[in-house]
């Protein structure tokens, strides 16, 4: 078995007389230590899959695991203690708490969890030894987004989410952050999802997901992995 | 847009009601509680104009009369003008057992008219109608009529002015003049009028009016400048046409008075003349006859003494008669005496002779016998010599033959033997022979002196015979002596017994011929004596008759000097009353001398003074209010703001959107506070007036100035935040606006500053801390709402803490005797019966002179009552005299006082000082304050009985008493058993009085209940649109959080930790501004006679302070409904 894995993944969206299948029969998986790019247009169903691989939303039908854990059969409860425990999330708008210091917002995330990483080393790893003591407002995009990332490694979970990591970042910076992604993946291990509606960012992944209009159209594994600095769009 | 306007209103429902409720409550607050002193003022106006209120009071010091009135009504303007009589009369209820003060007026037709509460309007002059506040105690069960009696103890005056003595109540009404509770002062009773009685103008007996009552034509509103304009025109011309009616008045009865004065002195001259003549014709007559009188008087006063005289002589004459008798008579007895006793001796004498010839005759006989016996003797004795010669002879033979023979016998000795024996024989025979006669001898020796003893004691014996009979010769020779001696003394008297009774005889002859003389005299005087008696009666006849008509005369003189003298002491009278009538003084009063009328302006200013303070700070909440939730909607509509912009729509239409929101939230809130602001309020406060005024029912007043001042200032409120919050934001440019504003950096917080604490802290609490100094504006907000919702409860419970609790100390804690009773005293002290009854009836009781006096200041003249107790000592049972901090206050000293604090609090009497006290009589009593007594009901000063009689010169007389009743007595019936007793005025038992003071102070739990209400309005409404705009606002944040993996209870914290922390902050700043509201509603609250204890009690605190906990937890649960809610996909959303 996979380490994640989605068997005809269903997920319909009820607005009052109108039904939306947002998913139909989405069926991927991922092995451990990967890095895994989703890809798609938008509105082709990729947020939907994040959502539920995130814990953050149900599915209607299917079976979506995570390390053997069946998702799709947790209580409201189990979801939240599955996200705290199990996934770390970067959002595309680092969703920061701007109240609270670089190192705070790593704390934030770090105190709640079990086996918590030290937040400054996290913080040092990715670049930002000499921030931790500053606010949101006073970094920039790239730095804020790191941060995001700090915060989403210091919970050591068993996979990493991320939604549009680059899509409000510039593009060094972008490229400075799917770097850091993705030597997070290969240094540590970690399981890594980068959705994107960005097919470029496709050649850096290990395992390359396209999806369109609500389900899997392929699913390959990329034979020629490209570094991050060599990719361009 | 209109559409998009209505439909932004939907879907910020909570929001757009957060506008509305707060303007609401602001304006339902606001509106409340300033209508409320309006619209009582105007619910009174409207009794007063119904009953049509007096303008002017009239009062002059000669009264007025019918003709007065007259003119008075005729002068312009003058809608109604009647004249009133008045009088404080001392009454009692049908049973006769309790007394009042009642205040008895002439019913008046088209001024100050009667609301009837109950019955009919009297129809007889004997009917009348009661005070409504009299009517709990005088309607009897049987609901037949009760009767009012007017008790003849009143002054005669007063009993004059009245037909009747005996009401019947018919009815019970209100007056305007007595809007509020107080009846005023009288100087009759206990000093306070206890009611007002209405009857028909017939029942009084005057020839005058005490008052007058005048109603101009007008209905301006009371208190208003237009009332007080309208009057102040009037002023003059009625002060005028007072004075010259009075002067009028004045002067006819002068001149009357004066000529009757002048008509009586003539008269009374005429008189006099005729009288004093007719005195002198009598007094010459009884001059005469006294003439006559005296002359017969000296006659027979020399008639007297002659008959005096013989009188005297013949009493001397009998004197001597009766002394000379008396001596006969004592000699006759004497004689008879001496000759008894002459008898007596004689017989005496007899019985000696007797004796002594008896006695002489056995002397003879004696002697006769002695003789015999010395002739025997004589011859025993010569006998005896011989026989003894004899044997002396024969004895001398036989010593002589003796002799012989014993010579014979030595001699024949020697022969003896040689003798034959016939010799011998015969000398031994001589022998037996001698020696035979020798015993012969013997024997006869013997005899003989046994004989001679025998003679010798026959011989001693004769001797004293002899001698006895020499001494009975001798005593006889005696007794014949004596004998003679007597009869020789016997004879001598005898002789003069014999003279004595020739001199008697004699002197009973002249005894007889004097008292003949005497008897003749005796006759001789009583006709003399006879003849005056009737020469004496004549001359008393005379006598009497003169004495009769000198008292006539002299009779006829008082009289006629009486009468002049009366006369012309009612002339100088009434030429001093007349000299003395004083130009009239007169009194044109106004309505503010009405205390009804004048407390309820004072008092329904309260509310106007506490509605200065509360309005304005809902005011400042709901402008706060309607700030942050409109600059926060900006905020959120910053992007669609652009987007208008880019397409072309003006700044205005788009403010104009926003207005629309923020506006008509307002004035829905604002009708809405209105409507039930201004019914709500008025009523409820209105309700707690009922305590002190006539029960009039609430009308609702609608205020349009107050109605568009509040929605004025609601929108403007709303209108005026709106614009300040977006005219900012309008001022950029479309792109701008649609770029995402930099969210707000993040800060450290002073609290970070201080490592000590910080890092001791979790991490959550740091983020909450951080949280809370991150928008000063919210914190702030946050602070006065709920220390505002706080102080508004502290100072609704503690409103209720001091009001309602001043019963419980005034009653249970300073005035802690069960009962206090007033009596008519006698003999300046409790009359004997009834001091037995109530020492049978309770445990314990204090004397007191309770009376009412004015204090007099330099602004103010208010009636105390004063307490004398009989003794300071042991007052502690019945009333605790101590400071408000609980010290007890020592009792007044010689020439002290102690002053209960609402007297210091009102008057500015304080410690030291030197307050003057004066009774209705003007008698005055200075003394020094020495202390301050907590007391909450009435004024009263101590006094020592000391003080007072040295201050007043009479000692206080006990007129009242405290009495506490035996532990376990029920104080009703022990109660009804001291009422028994006539002097008993009253009984005021403090238990019943406690429980109907607090049961009227609880209608203030309404007032609480309404600020109770507010405040928890208050603290929902800001903590619900604080904490909403707080999560709309951080919703990402919150998603984020959720996303991170946040349990729902960890989230809720996250965010409502800063509530619970803000609640406790604002509620400890509440408090602090509750304790200083709380001082400022209790200042403005000021009840006549009452006087609050401002305190709040520490549940009030715990109460104050959980309820404001209890607002925040409901809000909080509402909120985290509204967290649950906030999708997780927030977090993926795009800055906007």
């Amino acid at each position: 078995m996979s380490f994640v894995e989605f068997r005809n993944v269903k997920k319909t969206y009820k607005t009052g007389e109108v039904e939306i299948n947002a998913l139909r029969d989405v069926t991927f998986e991922i092995e451990k230590g990967e890095f895994c790019v989703i890809v798609g247009a938008s509105g082709a169903g990729k947020t939907t899959i994040l959502n539920i691989l995130g814990g953050m939303d149900t599915l209607t039908s299917g079976i979506a695991t995570l390390d053997g854990v069946d998702i799709s059969q947790l209580s409201k409860k189990e979801l939240t203690a599955y996200r705290r425990y199990d996934v770390g999330f970067v959002f595309q708008f680092y969703n920061l708490v701007q109240n609270l210091t670089a190192l705070e917002n790593v704390e934030l995330a770090a105190q709640i969890c079990k086996d918590p990483l030290d937040a400054a080393t996290v913080l040092e790893q990715v670049g930002l030894g000499e921030r931790m003591k500053n606010f949101p407002a006073q970094l920039s995009g790239g730095e804020q987004q790191r941060v995001a990332i700090a915060r989403a490694l210091a919970k050591n979970p068993k996979l990493l989410l991320c939604d549009e990591p680059t899509g409000a970042l510039d593009y060094n910076t972008g490229k400075a952050v799917l770097k850091l992604l993705q030597d997070t993946c290969r240094k540590k291990g970690m399981t890594v999802v980068v959705i994107t509606h960005n097919s470029a960012l496709a050649a850096m992944a290990d395992r390359i997901i396209t999806v369109k209009s609500g389900t899997v159209e392929s699913m390959k594994k990329n034979r020629d992995i490209v570094d991050v600095e060599n990719i361009e769009w | 847009m209109k559409t998009a306007s209505l439909r932004e209103i939907k879907g910020s429902f909570g929001r757009y009601f957060a506008i509305l409720a707060i303007i609401a409550l602001g304006v339902g607050f606001f509106s409340g509680v300033r209508i409320t002193t309006p619209a009582m003022i105007r619910n009174m106006d409207e009794f007063y104009s119904e009953h049509q209120l007096f303008d002017y009071r009239l009062v002059s010091t000669i009264g007025w009369d019918a003709k007065d009135v007259q003119m008075l009504a005729a002068q312009p303007d003058v809608r109604a003008c009647e004249g009133a009589v008045s009088a404080d009369l001392l009454c009692t209820e049908e049973t006769g057992s309790k007394e009042f003060v009642i205040k008895a007026h002439s019913i008046t037709e088209n001024v100050n008219t009667l609301q009837l509460a109950q019955g009919r309007m009297p129809r007889k002059a004997n009917e009348c109608v009661l005070d409504a506040k009299m009517g709990g105690m005088k309607t009897n069960g049987s609901g037949s009529a009760a009767m009012i009696k007017v008790k003849s103890e009143n002054d005669a005056d007063t009993l004059d002015t009245l037909k009747y003595t005996e009401f019947t109540v018919v009815g019970y009404v209100h007056s305007p003049l007595y809007a509020n509770f107080e009846r005023g002062t009288t100087s009759l009773g206990t000093g306070s009028i206890d009611g007002f009685m209405y009857v028909m103008p017939e029942a009084f007996d005057t020839d005058y009016f005490t008052e007058i009552y005048v109603r101009f034509d007008q209905d301006e509103k009371i208190y208003s400048d237009e009332y007080k304009d309208y009057m102040e025109a009037h002023k003059k011309t009625w002060e005028m046409l007072a004075r010259t009616r009075a002067d009028a008045r004045f002067d006819s009865i002068y001149g009357e008075a004066y000529i009757e004065i002048s008509d009586g002195k003539d008269e009374l001259e005429e008189k006099r003349e005729d009288g004093q003549k007719e005195l002198d014709d009598a007094r010459n007559e009884l001059d005469d006859a006294r003439k006559k009188l005296s002359d017969a008087d000296k006659e027979l006063s020399d008639a007297k003494k002659e008959i005096d005289d013989g009188d005297e002589k013949l009493k001397d004459s009998k004197k001597k008669l009766s002394d000379a008798k008396k001596e006969i008579d004592e000699n006759e007895k004497k004689l008879a005496d001496a000759k008894d006793e002459f008898d007596r001796a004689k017989e005496t004498l007899d019985n000696t002779k007797r004796t002594l010839d008896e006695t002489g005759e056995r002397l003879n006989e004696a002697q006769q016998q002695i003789e015999s016996a010395r002739a025997q003797i004589d011859a025993a004795e010569a006998e005896l010599l011989a026989r003894e010669n004899e044997f002396a002879v024969s004895e001398r033979e036989l010593a002589a033959a003796e002799q012989a023979f014993i010579e014979q016998y030595g001699q024949y000795l020697d022969i003896l033997d040689r003798l034959p024996e016939e010799q011998r024989a015969a000398i031994i025979a001589a022998r037996s022979q001698l020696e035979q006669s020798r015993a012969q001898l013997e024997a006869a020796r013997t005899q003989l002196s046994s004989a001679r003893t025998q003679f010798d004691a026959q011989k001693s014996e004769f001797n004293s015979q002899k001698a006895q009979y020499e001494i009975g010769r001798e005593q006889y020779e005696n007794g014949v002596a004596q004998y003679n001696k007597g009869l020789e003394e016997y004879q001598s008297r005898l002789e003069e017994y014999e003279k004595g009774v020739k001199e008697l005889e004699k002197g009973k002859a002249e005894y007889e011929k004097a008292l003949k003389e005497y008897s003749k005299g005796e006759k001789e005087l009583d006709k003399g004596k006879k003849e005056y008696e009737d020469g004496l009666k004549e001359y008393s006849d005379g006598r009497a008759d003169y004495e009769d008509g000198l008292k006539e005369y002299n009779d006829g003189e008082r009289e006629f000097d009486e009468k002049i003298a009366d006369a012309e002491r009612k002339i100088s009278e009434a030429e001093d009353e007349l000299e003395e009538l004083k130009a009239p003084e007169t009194f044109v009063l106004g309505r503010g001398t009405n205390i009804g009328y004048a407390c309820f302006e004072n008092d329904s200013q309260i509310v106007a003074q506490v509605a200065r303070v509360f309005p304005v700070f809902f005011i400042l909440v709901a402008a706060l209010v309607c700030m942050t939730t409109m600059s926060r909607m900006v905020e959120e509509q910053r992007t669609q703001i652009g987007v208008f912009k880019a397409l072309g729509y003006s700044n205005g239409t788009i403010m104009g959107k926003l207005m629309f929101y923020s506006g008509s939230a307002a004035v829905i809130g604002a009708v809405l506070g209105y409507a039930v602001g201004t019914v709500l309020f008025p009523r409820v406060i209105w309700m707690t007036y009922q305590l002190m005024y006539i029960p009039l029912e609430m009308k609702y007043l609608f205020d349009v100035q107050l109605a568009v001042i509040s929605g004025a200032v609601s929108l403007i409120c709303s209108l005026g935040t709106t614009w300040v919050s977006c005219r900012y934001e309008l001022s950029e440019t479309a792109a701008s606006l649609m770029r995402p504003k930099a969210p707000k950096a993040g800060k450290r917080v002073l609290l970070e500053r201080i490592p000590f604490i910080w890092k001791r802290m979790k991490f959550l609490h740091k983020v909450s801390i951080r949280n809370i100094f991150r928008y000063k504006k919210r914190l702030f907000m946050m602070i006065v709402g709920i220390s505002g919702c706080t102080a508004l409860l502290l100072t609704g419970f503690g409103l209720k803490d001091s009001v309602a609790g001043f019963a419980d100390v005034q009653y249970g804690e300073i005035f802690v005797t069960d009962a206090d009773m007033t009596f008519t005293p006698k003999n300046g002290t409790i009359p004997k019966k009834l001091k037995t009854r109530v020492e049978e009836n309770t445990g314990e009781y204090k004397l007191i002179r309770e009376c009412s006096f004015d204090l007099i200041t330099e602004d103010a003249t208010k009636a105390m009552t004063v307490i004398v107790p009989e003794s300071f000592d042991g007052m502690g049972s019945f009333v605790k005299l101590r400071d408000a901090e609980g010290t007890p206050v020592s009792p007044p000293g010689a020439g002290q006082a102690i002053v209960s604090q609402s007297v210091e609090e009102r008057y500015n009497v304080h410690k030291g000082d030197r307050i003057r006290l004066r009774d209705e009589n003007m008698h005055e009593i200075e003394a020094v304050v020495s202390g301050v007594f907590e007391n909450h009901v009435y004024n009263y000063v101590f006094l020592s009985a000391e003080t007072f009689e040295e201050q007043s010169g009479d000692p206080p007389e006990f007129n009242g008493a405290f009495m506490n009743f035996e532990d376990g007595a029920d104080g009703h019936k022990t109660a009804a058993v001291i009422a028994k007793s006539k002097s008993v005025k009253s009984i005021t038992l403090y238990s019943e009085l406690m429980d109907r003071m607090s049961k009227t102070m609880s209608s203030l739990n309404y007032v609480v209940l309404l600020v109770i209400v507010s405040a928890a309005g208050l603290a929902f409404i800001v903590l619900y649109n604080l904490t909403n705009i707080n999560i709309t606002e951080r919703i990402r944040e919150i998603a984020t959080i959720k996303v991170l993996g946040f349990f729902r209870g960890e989230t809720s914290a996250y965010v409502l930790r800063e509530n619970i922390a803000l609640t406790a902050f604002g509620t400890a700043v509440g408090l602090g501004l509750g304790i200083l509201l709380h001082r400022f509603v209790m200042q403005q609250i000021v009840v006549d006679l009452v006087s609050f204890r401002v305190r709040i009690l520490p549940l009030s605190y715990v109460y104050s302070i959980v309820l404001t906990f209890v607002f925040t937890f409901l809000v909080d649960l509402v909120m985290e409904t509204k967290l649950e809610r906030i999708n997780m996909a927030e977090s993926l959303k795009s800055v906007d």
